[in-house]
């Protein structure tokens, strides 16, 4: 085996090509739990039949752990807006298009969206009041079951030259109810700052799926107090001031 | 005091639990208190909540930094002195109504520990009005506060406690969450035996997702329409009156007004005149940023001041300026001003009339505050129209008129009938168990106690009967004389017509100058179309009084005659629904009698018709038997006279004997049956009994067992008219119908075996009324035998000599001994049986007997009835 082929460099983590396989290569303080979740989440999915990397196995390369996948050629969908902007609004809806693909399916050992969220909540650095308001806005959320991505936005879709896509990195896979999931991908657009194209999705992702846009609004400040928590110090007070909302009495 | 609540500090869902296991010790002390002892307390406690509003108000204020603390002060005053007001006098302990006649006892109960939520837009006021409603019907109540109030809330409930105790309640009826969490307020939901949650929509599914019982509220979103009626002058300061009020925290409060376009430019003048300032474009957008997070509400902005919130958006005001008005278009959630703000921003739509300021109004409610308020200004006095078409539009559970919105709602400040609460439910459009305002009845369980009592029954009779021989000439005086009738309509049938009998009545009543005509098409067993006709016909003649004479036949069908020349839109079918109590039917006939007075003049003794208020009318196009039910059809007048009897044949004499006998039987053995209608049914008995078989015998040889005889079935037909009869007519009316067997017959053949099944001392079922109170058939036979001097020594005796003794009169008068005797064919009897069984269950008569049959038993005694030998 030899790493020398960086496919994506994170902050806590480095993704090699090794011939036909992905090397995804932990920092050795990361979480062992959570890369053992994640590479768990991964072969659940690949249960559902969506187009998604194989998990080949998870070992240890010298003291840092690693989760090796089957390797899939192509570009991500960030990376082909940016070559071709006039075929932006065609790749937002391929996005759209492919995300209800995995909202379709149900993955029922997965851990629980809204269990997730009100960890993720708990843990924000929100006021008492705050933080109230949105666990009892969370509470009231209708429980669903869809299979959710979690982090569902264009850099973690690949098209391969045939013109599938794949979805990658389910670290962050629930199930739960598929507008949290949008609110999410909205966000992760906004945090990018490109408002425009997160307005095009959300306009898309509603008309598809037959969704008010009020519904998928609701989630918007408990999906931005659990994104809050990733440490981010540049976005939290943008993810703080989307959560600091009331309830109406 | 203050102690007690530290060292019992609410901070996990296990210390939830503890409180409530303390609570419900001190509610079970509370609840044994009185009446007396409970509004003691409750005054008390007001009292300490007036003293206190003040303090408490500032405390708010304070800690939230939301509203304006003025109105926190009214809001608490509100709180302590309205409720008092309300329901100091109030009964809330133990018997709270009594009807000893009727046997009602209501008693009202505590219902336990109740977990009531508080919101941060009315932290104290909230605390003393659910405090005040608890101590009144002797509930303990958990508050969970919210955290951004969590400060004050435990302050007003540790000042209302501790007021409480002194005036006498036991320690620790109140308890509160020291460290708030969604988690907490859960616990104490699903703890709680009531919840009463006032709160955000996200609180208010929690609280009816616990599994307990809630009454809890939601949000509002408030249109106001004004009207072109409305006076601008008036409606502008309410509604700058109400919007202002606590800094908009009201969830009541003005959202929109929507304003005609005639008077749209009038109404901004107004409103800027006093004190509203209008944003530009560009301002209403940066307003629109500021207050909608992602479509949600910023929190920033709650129940801060107009100037305030200028502010923070980057517009310049002046610092007296009171209410920002957005003028926009879109009704639509993707408006923001279209939705709920909590401060002193309002929207102000333009609408080309009265329809689409209905149809904008209903939007804005169902969209945002559906089940709430909606408010509207006009002039009562010309517009109510108007206002019949906004209360019929809306989904609001308070509909408030000329009312400024946030103090209306919460009644008795702006209406004195609109009970005053800080809990206002909104129904089920707002997912409410409630749709008034929340009071103490909420928050009691009613026993009610309900004794057994008799039913009430009657004995109704026509107004007038006439009886001796030779006196109908006489008695038609009656229809000049006290009618002042001048057309009089003769129902007879064919043969009586031929034997000139119409001429009895006609004769005397045209020497009064009463025009008369006869109608003789009548039928032995009256149909529909013949029904009909009679009624064209009576119609273009225009009676004002009808006089049948006849058989039952013809009374039955100048009966149905009648019906539809007073109310020709009567459906048969509805009249003749069966009826479970005769004053309880679904369908029931309209008053008779405004067009034409009835007489009605038997020829023969059997059917009781004269004085009774049935009729049986038959559907020749499906063999249905209409049996028409309704004291509306009660004749007039009856009129008995022998001399129109006299030629009966003695087959008639006997059939119609044996079913007067069986009328005055089922009569007497009735569930319904009465003092009355006993005297009435024995007196019959007995004269039938004696005097039948001469009659029979005699024929117009004698004058006295005639006159007997027709008293008797007019007796007969008063007790059944009132008691009504049993499973033996019930069957015969089938029996007869599928056979052809007359009616007398029909029931001279059951009576006995009927009688029989109806004699178990453990019948099946048996019949349902509220007097009947345990299975009487046997000792109301055996009575019957007592009455006619019957030997024996036990009922099971008297009721065999009874028996014998029928059984021997229908041999007197040559009725034979069972169906077969008639002719009627085995193999079509059997054929028969489902059918006659399935419509004799059905049948009218079958209710009021003393055992209720099953279909099964019917079926067995028509069985029994087919071979018999004579006895």
């Amino acid at each position: 085996m030899t790493l020398d082929h960086v496919l994506a460099a994170r902050a806590r983590k480095t993704v090699y090509r090794d011939g036909d396989t992905a090397v995804k290569v932990f920092d050795a303080a990361y979480s062992k739990a959570d890369i053992l979740n994640e590479a768990l989440n991964l072969a659940r999915v690949e249960e559902t039949g969506l187009a998604v990397p194989r998990v080949l196995e998870v070992k240890k390369i010298e003291d840092r752990w690693a989760i090796v996948t089957s390797f899939i050629e192509g570009r991500t969908l960030s990376e082909l807006m940016k070559e071709h902007p006039d075929r932006k609004n065609d790749y937002l809806a391929m996005l759209v298009d492919v995300q209800l693909s995995v909202h379709h399916k149900v993955c029922p050992m997965l851990s629980k969206l809204k269990e997730k969220m009100e960890r993720k909540i708990r843990a924000a650095d929100l006021n008492a009041s705050c933080r109230y308001e949105l666990l009892t806005r969370l509470e009231s959320m209708p429980r669903h079951n869809k299979l959710c991505h979690g982090d569902f936005h264009p850099s973690n879709i690949l098209i391969t030259r045939h013109g599938t896509p794949y979805i990658l990195d389910w670290s962050h896979a629930t199930q739960g109810n598929a507008s949290a999931d949008a609110a999410r991908s909205y966000l992760l657009f906004c945090l990018d700052g490109d408002y425009d194209a997160a307005e095009i999705y959300l306009k898309r992702f509603c008309q598809k799926s037959d969704t008010a846009r009020q519904y998928v609004e609701q989630w918007m400040p408990i999906v931005a107090a659990s994104q809050s928590t990733k440490g981010k110090a540049d976005e939290r007070d943008f993810l703080l001031s989307w959560a600091n909302i009331a309830d109406y009495e | 005091m203050s102690d007690r609540f530290s060292a019992h500090a609410i901070r996990s869902p296990d210390d939830v639990r503890r409180a409530v296991a303390r609570l419900r010790e001190a509610q079970i002390r509370y609840a044994q208190f009185s009446q007396s002892q409970v509004d003691a307390v409750f005054h008390a406690v007001a009292l300490a909540a007036d003293r206190a509003r003040i303090p408490l108000a500032q405390e708010a204020v304070n800690e939230t930094g939301m509203g304006v603390m003025e109105d926190k002060v009214i809001k608490n005053h509100f709180a302590a002195e309205y409720i008092h007001n309300a329901y100091k006098s109030t009964k809330t302990c133990g018997v709270i109504e009594e009807d000893p006649s009727a046997g009602i006892r209501r008693i009202a109960e505590p219902i336990g520990v109740i977990a009531a939520v508080i919101p941060t837009t009315n932290p104290t006021s909230t605390v003393i009005f659910k405090a005040l409603l608890a101590l009144k019907t002797r509930n303990a109540v958990l508050f969970c506060p919210h955290p951004r109030a969590k400060d004050c809330t435990a302050a007003a409930v540790r000042l209302l406690a501790r007021a409480a105790e002194d005036a006498g309640a036991p320690e620790g009826l109140f308890a509160c969450v020291d460290e708030p969490s969604p988690e907490l307020t859960g616990t104490a939901m699903r703890e709680a035996d009531l919840i009463l949650a006032t709160g955000g929509p996200g609180m208010v599914r929690a609280a009816y997702q616990s599994g307990k019982p809630a009454i809890g509220v939601g949000a509002g979103n408030t249109p106001v329409i004004l009207d072109d009626t409305a006076d601008i002058r008036h409606a502008v300061s309410s509604i700058l009156h109400s919007k202002t009020f606590d800094n908009g925290l009201i969830c009541a409060s003005e959202q929109a007004v929507i304003v005609p376009e005639s008077r749209y430019d009038d109404v901004k003048e107004e409103f800027r005149k006093r004190g509203a300032y209008f944003p530009t474009a560009d301002e209403t957008d940066r307003l629109r940023r500021l207050m909608l997070i992602n479509g949600a509400l910023n929190a920033d902005i709650v129940g801060q001041s107009a100037a305030s919130i200028a502010a923070m958006a980057g517009i310049e005001v002046p610092p007296s300026v009171k209410v920002l008005i957005g003028e926009v278009t879109d009704v639509s959630p993707a408006e923001a001003f279209a939705h709920e703000k909590l401060s002193p921003l309002l929207a102000m739509y333009k609408a080309r009339d009265f329809d689409e300021a209905l149809d904008m109004a209903a939007r804005l409610v169902e969209d945002g505050g559906i089940g709430h308020t909606a408010a509207l200004y006009l002039d009562e006095r010309v517009a109510s129209d108007r206002s019949a078409r906004f209360e019929a539009r809306m989904k609001a559970c308070r509909i408030l008129i000329n009312t400024p919105s946030s103090q209306g709602a919460v009644g008795d400040l702006y209406n004195f009938r609109l009970p005053p609460s800080l809990t206002l439910g909104c129904g089920s459009w707002g997912g409410n168990s409630v749709s008034e305002n929340v009071g103490v009845k909420h928050l009691l369980n009613i026993k009610t106690v309900a004794a057994r009592r008799d039913n009430m029954l009657w004995l109704r009779t026509p107004p007038t009967l006439y009886f001796k021989q030779g006196c109908l000439p006489t008695a038609l005086c009656d229809l000049h004389d006290v009618y002042h009738a001048t057309r009089a309509f003769v129902v007879t049938d064919r043969v009586l017509f031929d034997l000139g009998y119409a001429d009895r009545i006609t004769q005397p009543l045209e020497a009064l100058g009463i025009v008369c005509t006869v109608y003789t098409d009548v039928e032995p067993d009256p149909t529909l179309a013949s029904v009909r006709r009679g009624a064209e016909v009576m119609s273009r003649f225009a009676p004002d009084a009808i006089v049948a004479i006849g058989g039952g036949s013809a009374m039955d069908a100048a009966k149905g005659m009648w019906m539809l020349y007073e109310h020709p839109e009567t459906a048969f079918a509805d009249v003749a629904m069966r009826f479970m109590d005769i004053r309880k039917r679904a369908a029931a006939l309209p008053p008779m009698g405004q067009k034409a007075r009835f007489v009605a003049v038997p020829t023969s003794s059997g059917t009781g018709s004269e004085v009774t208020p049935f009729a049986v009318i038959t559907d020749e196009s499906d063999g249905t038997k209409y049996p028409l039910a309704d004291y509306e059809l009660m004749p007039h007048m009856a009129i008995l006279d022998i001399d129109l009897m006299m030629e009966q044949p003695p087959s008639l004499t006997a059939a119609s004997g044996i079913d007067a006998l069986t009328h005055a039987i089922e009569a007497y053995a009735s569930i319904m049956h009465s003092d009355f209608t006993d005297t009435l049914a024995l007196g019959a008995i007995e004269r039938i009994v004696a005097y039948l078989p001469r009659c029979y015998h005699n024929g117009a040889n004698d004058p006295e067992a005639r006159e007997k005889l027709a008293h008797a079935s007019t007796m007969a037909g008063m007790a059944f008219a009132n008691a009504f009869l049993g499973l033996c007519h019930s069957m015969a009316h089938k029996l007869g119908a599928f056979h052809h067997l007359p009616h007398g017959i029909a029931n001279a053949l059951l009576i006995e075996e009927v009688m029989r099944f109806n004699a178990a001392e453990a019948p099946t079922k048996m019949g349902s009324f509220s007097q009947y109170t345990h299975p009487q058939a046997l000792e109301r036979y055996a009575a019957i035998a007592k009455a006619l001097n019957l030997d024996g020594d036990t009922d099971e005796e008297r009721f065999e000599q009874l028996l014998a003794l029928i059984a021997k009169l229908k041999e007197k008068v040559g009725i034979r001994a069972c169906v077969r005797d008639y002719g009627i064919d085995r193999a079509a009897y059997d054929a028969s049986l489902e059918e006659m069984t399935r419509q004799a269950f059905d049948d009218q008569c079958t209710g009021a007997n003393p055992r209720y049959p099953l279909m099964d038993e019917i079926r067995e005694l028509y069985g029994r009835i087919y071979e018999k030998e004579a006895t």
